[in-house]
C-alpha cells in the first residue's frame, strides 16, 4: 500500500512538469523562444554576387525588427536577429546552418536559390519556417518556405504581358532570355516558355552561370536572330552588360528583368547611359514608392544612417517583417510558439497586410505562390533606391491561369 | 555575315588585352623559366591603385600610378622572395607565385566595398558605329597599345643590350653569366616590365567593353585565363604571346555563337589541349632539343 502510494506521488509530482513541455506554446520556452526574446536567422549574401540586394534586405529586417521592439515587441518578447554572411555560396552556408539553426525560431531571410537548394532538406527536417530571398515556385515544394512575394515565372508572365500590352511585343515575335544556370534562371525560364506557348513567341534562351560577367557576344548572337525583347533572369552585373551591349550594337530593345536583376549601382557604372529600355518586375514596391508606409521606411532608413545606397531590398526586408509579425501575433494567439505552431500559424495567415509594400498575400494554399501580383518599375538616378515604378499593381490573365510547379500537390 | 564580322571583332579586340597579358607571362618565362601565376595579382593590385588614387589626382595621372606600382610590387615579389631563392627549381618558384597571388588577391579583394568599380574611364562605353557594326573603343585603343607594346618588345629584345642579355640567359644562363651578364638585373628588369604590362592590361579588362564587370575577383580570374593564351602561343615566344591573345579572343567570340555560350569556355582549353599535343612548345615556342 505504501508502495502504491509511493507511486501515485511520484505520478503526481510528473505530470505538473509535463504540462510545461515545449507546447505549452507562448508561457513557455522552444527554440530560439526564451522568456524575453524571439531570435530569428537571418542567412544573407553580404559579400557575393547579390550583396547590395541582400544587405538592404537585412537593414529592412533591422528596421523591423527595431519597430517592433520600440512597440514592446511581439507575445511580450523582444524580436532579435541573428546573421550570418555565406556569400552566394551554397557550401559556406552549409557550414554556418548547422551553427545557426539551433538559435533561432525561424529563418527571415535566406537569401539565394542555390542556398535554398542546399538546405531545403535540412529546414524541413528541423520544421523551421524560413522566408527566401529567392523567389523561384519550385521552392514551394517545400511546406516551410515562406516566400514573400510572388515567384520568377510569375514575373516574367506578368512583365511579358505588360509589355505586349504597351505595344512593344507582339504575337510570334523573336524573343531572347538570358538565364543564369540553377534554380533562378530555371524558374524565370518556366514563365517566359509559358507566355511564349501562348503567344507563339520564338525564344532564343541563353544559359550562362553567375560568375559570368560579359554578355557581348550573346547579345550579338541576339541581334542576329531578330529579337525583340531581351529577357534577363540574371546578376546585377550581367544586367549592366547585357543593357549596354544592346545600346553600343544598336539593337536597342525592351528588356524585361526578374527582380534580383537590378541593383541601383549600374546608375554610376558605365552602362547607365543604356539603362532607358530596362523594366523591372517585381512584387515589391520601389525604395522610392509613393505610398505611406515605404516613405515612413524610407524616413526611418535615413535615421539609421546606413552607408549603403538604399534599394528595394529594404521595403521588401521590412515587409517581411511584417509578415512575420503576423505569423508570431498569430502564433501567440494560438499559444505556441514552437516550430510547428509557427508553421501552423503561416498556413492560417491568408491575408498579410504590409502597408502595400507587398501585394497582398496568402499563404493558405500549399504549393502556391502567395500573390501573382506586381509593379512594373524602370532605373530613375533621381529617385531614391534608383528606380521608379511605371505600373502599379497588377495582375496579367496568363498570370492568373498559370499553374506554379507544385501548386495543388 | 554583320553577325560573324561583329564576332570577329568582339574577339580581336578582346584578343588584344589577352595578348598584353600574354606577354606578361612569357617576359619572365624567358628571362627565369618561371611561370609566374601571380600576374593576376599584379592584375588586381594595379588597378586598385587607379582606383583609390583616381577622384584625387584624375584618372590619367591614376592610371600612370597604377602601371607603376603594379611594376614596383612585381620587382619587390621578385626581388625579396623570388632572388632569395636563386638556385631553387623553376616549379618551386612557380609554386612560389601560387602564395603570393592568393595573399595580395585576397588583400585587394577585401578592400573592394559595394560599389561596381570601372576604371577605363578615358574609353569605356563609347562605342563608335561603323558600316553596321560596333567597334568598341576600349577594343580598338587596346589592339593599338598592344601593337606599340609589342613591337616595342620585339625590338628590344632583338637589337637593345638588354635583349640580347635576356636571351643570352634564356638560352644559357652559365655562359651568359661567364661573359658578365648580370644575372639579377635581367631577372629584375623582366619582372618590372610584366609588372608594367599587367598594370596596363587591368585598365581594359575591368571595364563595361571588355568584362562587363568592375574590379573584383573576376579580373583576377580574366587575367587567369592569358595563361592558355600564352601556352597556345609558346612561353618563350613574343609573336606567340599574340597570336594565342587573339587565337583565345575569336575562339571564345565565334564557339559563343556558333556552338554555345557554356562550350565557349571549354573550346579555349580544348585548342590549348589541341595545339599542345601537335606542338608540345606552343605554336611558336623553342623546341627543346637534346644531343643523344
Amino acid at each position: 500500500m505504501r508502495r502504491l502510494l509511493f507511486k501515485a506521488a511520484a505520478v503526481a509530482l510528473v505530470l505538473p512538469l509535463a504540462a510545461c513541455s515545449t507546447k505549452g506554446g507562448a508561457e513557455t520556452n522552444s527554440t530560439g523562444v526564451t522568456d524575453k526574446e524571439i531570435t530569428l536567422g537571418v542567412m544573407a549574401d553580404l559579400s557575393g554576387p547579390f550583396k547590395s540586394l541582400s544587405t538592404a534586405i537585412t537593414q529592412g529586417n533591422e528596421l523591423w525588427a527595431k519597430d517592433v521592439n520600440a512597440a514592446g515587441g511581439v507575445c511580450g518578447r523582444q524580436i532579435k536577429l541573428e546573421t550570418v554572411d555565406h556569400g552566394y555560396k551554397a557550401d559556406t552556408a552549409k557550414t554556418l546552418y548547422p551553427q545557426i539553426e539551433p538559435k533561432v525560431l525561424g529563418f527571415v531571410q535566406l537569401t539565394g536559390s542555390p542556398v535554398m537548394a542546399a538546405l531545403g532538406k535540412n529546414i524541413e527536417a528541423d520544421k523551421v519556417t524560413t522566408t527566401p530571398a529567392s523567389w523561384s515556385s519550385e521552392l514551394l515544394n517545400n511546406p516551410y518556405a515562406m516566400i514573400v512575394g510572388t515567384t520568377y515565372d510569375i514575373e516574367m508572365i506578368d512583365g511579358l504581358s505588360y509589355l505586349q500590352e504597351k505595344g512593344m511585343l507582339a504575337d510570334g515575335d523573336s524573343v531572347g532570355h538570358i538565364y543564369v544556370d540553377g534554380e533562378y534562371g530555371a524558374n524565370g525560364l518556366r514563365g517566359s516558355k509559358y507566355y511564349a506557348e501562348q503567344h507563339k513567341l520564338q525564344l532564343h534562351d541563353v544559359k550562362i552561370t553567375s560568375t559570368d560577367t560579359d554578355l557581348t557576344n550573346v547579345v550579338t548572337g541576339l541581334k542576329g536572330q531578330g529579337v525583340k525583347v531581351i529577357l534577363l533572369t540574371t546578376t546585377p552585373k550581367q544586367t549592366g552588360s547585357a543593357a549596354a551591349a544592346n545600346k553600343a550594337l544598336g539593337l536597342n530593345v525592351p528588356i524585361l528583368s526578374n527582380n534580383p536583376a537590378f541593383d541601383p549601382a549600374l546608375l554610376k557604372s558605365p552602362a547607365a547611359s543604356a539603362l532607358d529600355k530596362l523594366y523591372i518586375v517585381a512584387s515589391t514596391v520601389p525604395f522610392s514608392a509613393d505610398i505611406p508606409k515605404a516613405k515612413e521606411i524610407a524616413q526611418k532608413y535615413a535615421a539609421a544612417g546606413y552607408k549603403e545606397p538604399p534599394n528595394a531590398g529594404t521595403p521588401y526586408g521590412y515587409a517581411v517583417g511584417e509578415v512575420w509579425g503576423t505569423v508570431l501575433k498569430k502564433a501567440c494567439e494560438n499559444k505556441d510558439l514552437t516550430r510547428d505552431g509557427i508553421h501552423k500559424a503561416m498556413q492560417q495567415t491568408t491575408s498579410a497586410d504590409t502597408g502595400d509594400l507587398v501585394a497582398a498575400l496568402n499563404f493558405g494554399t500549399p504549393g502556391a505562390p502567395a500573390t501573382r501580383q506586381v509593379y512594373v518599375a524602370q532605373p530613375d538616378a533621381s529617385a531614391p533606391g534608383g528606380t521608379k515604378y511605371v505600373q502599379p499593381l497588377f495582375e496579367a490573365e496568363a498570370a492568373k491561369a498559370y499553374k506554379a510547379p507544385h501548386e495543388g500537390q | 555575315m554583320t553577325t560573324f564580322l561583329q564576332l570577329m571583332l568582339n574577339g580581336l579586340g578582346k584578343g588584344a588585352v589577352f595578348a598584353l597579358l600574354a606577354l606578361g607571362f612569357v617576359v619572365i618565362f624567358k628571362a627565369t623559366e618561371v611561370v609566374n601565376f601571380a600576374h593576376g595579382s599584379l592584375v588586381l593590385f594595379g588597378g586598385y591603385l587607379v582606383l583609390v588614387t583616381k577622384d584625387t589626382v584624375g584618372w590619367a595621372a591614376a592610371a600612370v600610378i597604377g602601371i607603376v606600382s603594379a611594376g614596383l610590387l612585381a620587382l619587390a615579389v621578385e626581388r625579396l622572395l623570388l632572388a632569395r631563392s636563386r638556385h631553387a627549381d623553376p616549379f618551386s618558384l612557380a609554386l612560389l607565385t601560387i602564395g603570393v597571388d592568393v595573399i595580395i588577391t585576397e588583400e585587394v579583394v577585401r578592400r573592394l566595398g559595394v560599389s561596381l568599380p570601372f576604371i577605363g574611364d578615358a574609353w569605356d562605353a563609347k562605342p563608335l558605329q561603323f558600316a553596321g557594326v560596333t567597334l568598341f573603343r576600349t577594343h580598338l585603343v587596346a589592339l593599338g597599345v598592344a601593337a606599340v607594346l609589342i613591337t616595342a618588345f620585339f625590338l628590344a629584345f632583338r637589337y637593345t643590350t638588354w635583349g640580347i642579355a635576356l636571351r643570352a640567359q634564356a638560352e644559357n644562363p652559365e655562359a651568359a653569366a661567364l661573359v658578365g651578364i648580370r644575372r639579377s638585373r635581367v631577372t629584375a628588369s623582366a619582372w618590372l616590365i610584366a609588372g608594367l604590362l599587367a598594370g596596363v592590361a587591368v585598365l581594359f579588362i575591368a571595364t563595361q567593353d571588355f568584362s562587363g564587370a568592375g574590379l573584383s575577383r573576376g579580373t583576377h580570374s580574366i587575367a587567369l585565363a592569358a595563361f592558355p593564351a600564352a601556352i597556345i602561343g609558346g612561353l618563350d615566344s613574343t609573336a606567340g604571346a599574340i597570336v594565342g591573345g587573339l587565337a583565345v579572343g575569336l575562339v571564345d567570340a565565334l564557339s559563343t555563337e556558333y556552338i554555345s555560350f557554356a562550350f565557349a569556355k571549354s573550346a579555349v582549353f580544348l585548342v590549348m589541349l589541341v595545339v599542345l599535343v601537335v606542338r608540345p612548345a606552343g605554336l611558336f615556342g623553342t623546341r627543346e632539343t637534346t644531343r643523344v
